[in-house]
């Protein structure tokens, strides 16, 4: 054996000695940096676990619990509104939504989804805002009734490297009739905004809820609203759904059923198309509403969403103002339609009586003013019935000047003018019946003559809207026994007391006689006859502007059109006003009163030939009179 | 006796000897024959026994030798192994490099033919199979391959870049289950959503029960998901039949019927018309990809569905609504215009009574089907009662 010392190895190799210590100090120090760097991963790693499961143990188990356990919610379906044949006039239908999670969101989406889904970005960024004092967890809907397209969308884009912060659930979205079908009388929904969350009505909605925003829908809300439920799932860590971990189901709204016919709504309808105005059909035996409409009407699927579409701006800056329900707010001078109250006002303070005459010109000189009658031919010697028929002004200008504008007051509040009729529909008008005292408290200054006279044919100061016109009439014709209109036919809702008053039934029945003769003999509205059903009414022409303005500017403002109406002579049904705007002539409002009436009797004859096999026999036309006759305008 | 041959041993040895050669002797002339007896028996002695050492060597040396024949028969085995093997890989190679000549070839005339600006890429990523739902391709953002891009072949759709790094990208499948991209049926037009199962198929979802889709149609993608252009095959269906919500609709992907290999990245998409049916009857699922884009006004026509702007969900309202129109017109009724007075309760023809318009093929939104109509809530559509 042969051994070398360490000290000899350096006498016999003194150069590879030095190069191997070179190395072994080079490789001493490579070791060094390692044993460092994995000691500082090691401590970082341990930093890490520190902080993991130590500090903010809590905070990551949340998180970690949050993204394994996901909430979807189930949007509880609203109830149907249904007509008083239980024929459905709003429904629902299930479709699909896109939800945007708002823990997952990412800025940098917003706008590619936007875009995507062809949202305005910054409606969709306004709208994300309007949640900021929400809990982050409350995923928000940011489109409702996918199409096919959007679906594909979504589908292809929520996987968890494009935009995880998609969902997509099912929900129950409002079906709504086509083109505008009763869009005042029933409503819309749309998301509760931060007014009325402020209100004591709407304590239990939270913000990105459905609620209804007007008619029936507002009205009714809190029935027709359900109960939201929730769907919790196991997702896994790419967000894939993997088991329902539980389930709280929706509680549908409850269904309401109206009142309406939906038969004479759609005549009214049609009738009404292409007009601007309003109607309104009531029974004024209880109060039912049986039709109502106003035009131009709007898609309530439109405004019916969560979204601020064009369309949707479209409708609330249209001129025509297609929001305002017409015929409950539409508050205009009512026109001649108002003669047969002022003729009940004279005929209960002992003024006139059937007898009563005046002579008519075509005009008359009151407190220094020439009035015209619309017949500037005059009508001659003019009795109560004839001026009702024939509509005369002058005869009403000597009355009213006769019995005064309280007089006139007394008996218009009588009959519900200037205060809401009390319909079940969230914003209807009052009206305006001016007196003496108002007008002192109000424009301060006293009333005149002349305003009386003006007043006395439904003009001046007095306002009214077709339902005030609709029940005013229907009230009197009954025997003075008004109901609170109503919309719903079910429900909870008390039924108000029937307003009464004391009139002179043989007053009565002389205003109804003019009005009947309004129809079915020499009066304004011949054209609105019916073969079978004696229908009665008046007719009205309202100056929207007085001749001396329309002088001064040169200008011809049509006037606007009104027929009020109750059928049949005898227990009455039904009783109908209708406004058409800038119709000029008051019978022209008198054919679509008719086409509604008609419509009325002719359900009524189905109903009694389906229950009897017999029709029941409603009133003659009176004998001796033609089948139709051109009226004289009013 | 035995004392006596004891005692002459020797003598007797000797006479017995003698006596026994003279005896031998006596035969062998008696026999006549040339060869020595000694010989004879000797020979016949020594024969057998030389035999059996004679088969024993022999045997011995030809095993020996056999064996050694055998060592080198298997080395010359091993060798021409090696030669198989290598020309098997020759082969295979050689096969590999004409399959892909003549794949470049038809994507390059795909490419060519295709309005779709892409670019070729080659999957590197283990995992072209159908079980694998992620691939990755040897191009990246350098090359402009950007997330969300389709990746196509000229059968039909392979995915999308959910991931570009600068020399790669990742791809994941159409078969993941996270993967959805919009598709329409090239015969009857239906718009639906494919989606990944994690299999060999994709789900077509969306499409209602109500709606026609027969097995061998073929969808292509719809460009709904703004993700894929149109007009790119996705896959024939195999499975159609009625789903609880929807049809249960399954096709195949037709990319991967022949595997992947190379693949395209749309870099630009070109919306495109989706093949007549007709068109598509004698041709191969290349030519589908291929075919030029038809100019399609029948598409919504074809299916029977009207078209224009509508109400999708008629209430009964509408229903009453359309009802009354009709028996205006028959009538010759304007409705608030005075005039002739119209008979409510006259009977409507049934060809008087328009049909509710649905919306356009696509413009629809997608509901889904109650579980049962609630009672008493639908009214009848026909002329009221009593009306005849």
């Amino acid at each position: 054996m042969f051994f070398t010392t360490g000290r000899q190895q350096r006498d016999l190799y003194p150069d590879r000695m030095r190069l191997l210590r070179d190395e072994s100090k080079f490789a001493q120090g490579k070791i060094a940096i390692l044993q460092y760097f994995t000691v500082a991963v090691f401590l970082f790693v341990l930093g890490g676990y520190w902080n993991l499961q130590i500090r903010n143990e809590e905070l990551y188990s949340l998180k970690a619990e949050r993204n394994r356990i996901k909430a979807l919610p189930m949007p509880a379906p609203r109830g149907k509104i249904l007509d008083r044949e239980k024929r459905v006039i709003v429904d629902n239908h299930s479709s699909f939504s896109v939800l945007l999670s708002r823990e997952t969101l990412r800025d940098e989406h917003l706008k590619p989804i936007a875009d995507g889904l062809e949202l305005d970005y910054e409606e969709l960024v306004a709208r994300l805002k309007r949640f900021r004092a929400r809990p982050k967890y409350q995923a928000v809907i940011i489109k409702e009734e996918l199409t096919p397209s959007d679906i594909a969308y979504v589908e292809s884009h929520r996987d968890p490297d494009t935009y995880p912060e998609l969902e997509l659930i099912h929900t129950e979205r409002r079906v709504y009739p086509a083109n505008g079908f009763a869009a005042h009388m029933i409503g819309y929904v749309g998301e509760v905004s931060e007014t009325e969350l402020n209100q004591p009505d709407f304590a239990k909605f939270q913000q990105g809820d459905l609620v209804g925003k007007t008619g029936i829908e507002r009205q009714y809300n809190d029935i027709l609203t359900g109960v939201d439920g929730q769907r919790q799932v196991l997702v896994d860590n790419k967000g894939n759904e993997r088991r329902v971990l539980g389930m709280k189901p929706a509680v549908p709204g409850q269904s309401i059923e109206l009142t309406v016919d939906l038969d004479v709504q759609a005549v009214m309808e049609l009738a009404m198309d292409g007009r601007r105005g309003g109607a309104v059909a009531i029974d004024p035996r209880n109060g039912e509403v049986l039709a109502m409409t106003s035009k131009p009407g709007y898609d309530l699927m439109k405004l019916s969403s969560r979204e601020r579409t064009k369309e949707w701006r479209e409708i609330f800056a249209n001129p025509d103002k297609p929001l305002l329900n017409r015929a409950i707010q539409a508050q205009l001078a009512p026109g001649s339609t108002f003669k047969p109250i002022v003729a009940l006002a004279a005929l209960e303070g002992g003024f006139i009586t059937a007898d009563t005459s005046f002579n008519c010109s075509g005009g008359l000189n009151f407190y220094g003013r020439y009035f015209h009658c619309h017949n500037k031919h005059g009508h001659g010697a003019t009795s109560l019935k004839k001026a009702l028929a024939q509509s005369c002004d002058v005869y009403f200008y000597n009355v009213g000047d006769k019995i005064g504008i309280d007089q006139i007051s007394k008996y218009a509040e009588l009959l519900g003018y200037g205060a809401k009729t009390g319909i079940d529909l969230p914003s209807e008008a009052e009206g305006l019946s001016p007196s003496s005292t108002w007008k002192i408290r109000t424009l301060r200054s006293k009333w005149y003559g002349g305003d009386t006279v003006n007043v006395a044919i439904g003009q001046g100061y007095l306002t009214a809207t077709p339902i005030q016109l609709a029940v005013g009439i229907g009230g009197m014709v009954m025997g003075g026994i008004w109901h609170t209109p109503h919309i719903l036919k079910n429900g909870d809702a008390p039924v108000k007391p029937a307003r009464k008053a004391d009139l002179n039934l043989d007053h009565v029945r002389l205003v109804m006689d003019g009005m009947c003769d309004v129809v079915n003999g020499w009066g304004t509205a011949t054209n609105a006859r019916l073969p079978g059903v004696e229908m009665c009414g008046k007719t009205g022409t309202a100056q929207t502007a007085s001749n001396e303005y329309q002088k001064a500017r040169n200008i011809r403002l049509k006037d606007n059109a009104w027929f009020v109406a109750f059928a049949p002579r005898v227990n009455p049904e039904i009783a109908v006003a209708v406004l058409f705007e800038e119709g000029d002539h008051g019978p022209l409002a008198g054919n679509i009163a008719r086409d509604i009436v008609k419509a009325y009797f002719d359900k009524k004859t189905r109903r009694e030939l389906s229950q009897s096999g017999v029709p029941a026999v409603t009133a003659s036309v009176p004998s001796g009179l033609p089948a139709t006759r051109t009226g004289t305008m009013n | 006796m035995d004392g006596f041959l004891g005692r002459y041993r020797n003598l007797s040895v000797l006479v017995i000897v003698i006596m026994a050669q003279l005896v031998l002797l006596a035969v062998q002339v008696k026999n006549n024959q040339d060869v020595r007896l000694i010989r004879v028996w000797a020979v016949t002695a020594i024969t057998p026994l030389a035999r059996v050492l004679e088969g024993i060597r022999a045997n011995t040396f030809g095993l020996a030798g056999e064996y050694w024949k055998l060592i080198e028969i298997r080395s010359q085995n091993g060798a021409l192994k090696v030669d198989v093997d290598r020309l098997k890989l020759e082969n295979q190679y050689l096969k590999e490099e004409l399959a892909t000549a003549k794949r470049i070839e038809a994507m390059a005339g795909f490419v060519q033919r295709n309005p779709n600006k892409t670019l070729g890429a080659r999957i590197i990523g283990a995992g072209a199979g159908m079980n694998s739902k992620v691939v990755f391709i040897d191009r990246g953002s350098t090359a402009g391959v950007q997330k969300g891009m389709p990746v196509i072949t000229p059968d039909g759709v392979v995915g999308k870049v959910t991931a570009s790094y600068p020399t790669g990208s990742q791809v994941m499948l159409i078969t993941d289950p996270t993967f959805a991209c919009g598709v329409v049926s090239d015969k009857t037009r239906v718009h639906g959503t494919a989606r990944g199962q994690g299999n060999n198929q994709l789900l077509v979802d969306y499409i209602q029960n109500e709606q026609s889709v027969e097995v061998g149609e073929v969808f292509f993608t719809s460009g709904d998901d703004r993700l894929f252009p149109k007009g790119l095959p996705v896959g024939p269906v195999r499975v159609s039949r009625q789903g609880k919500l929807f049809k249960e609709i399954f096709v195949a992907p037709a990319a991967f019927e022949r595997g992947l290999e190379e693949v395209l990245v749309v870099l630009e998409g070109v919306h495109q018309q989706i093949p007549d049916a007709s068109q598509m009857a004698n041709v191969g699922p290349e030519a589908k990809a291929l075919a030029p884009p038809p100019v399609d006004p029948k598409a919504a026509s074809a299916t029977g569905l009207p078209t224009g702007p509508s109400q999708k969900f008629p209430t009964d309202a509408d229903r009453l609504m359309d009802r009354y129109k009709a028996l205006g017109e028959q009538q010759g009724v304007s409705y608030g215009n005075g005039g002739k007075v119209p008979n409510f309760n006259a009977p409507v023809g049934p060809r008087a009574i328009p049909k509710t318009p649905v919306a356009p093929v696509g413009e629809q939104p997608v509901t889904v089907p109650p579980a049962a109509a609630t009672p008493g809530t639908t009214a009848p559509t026909g002329p009221p009662p009593g009306v005849g």
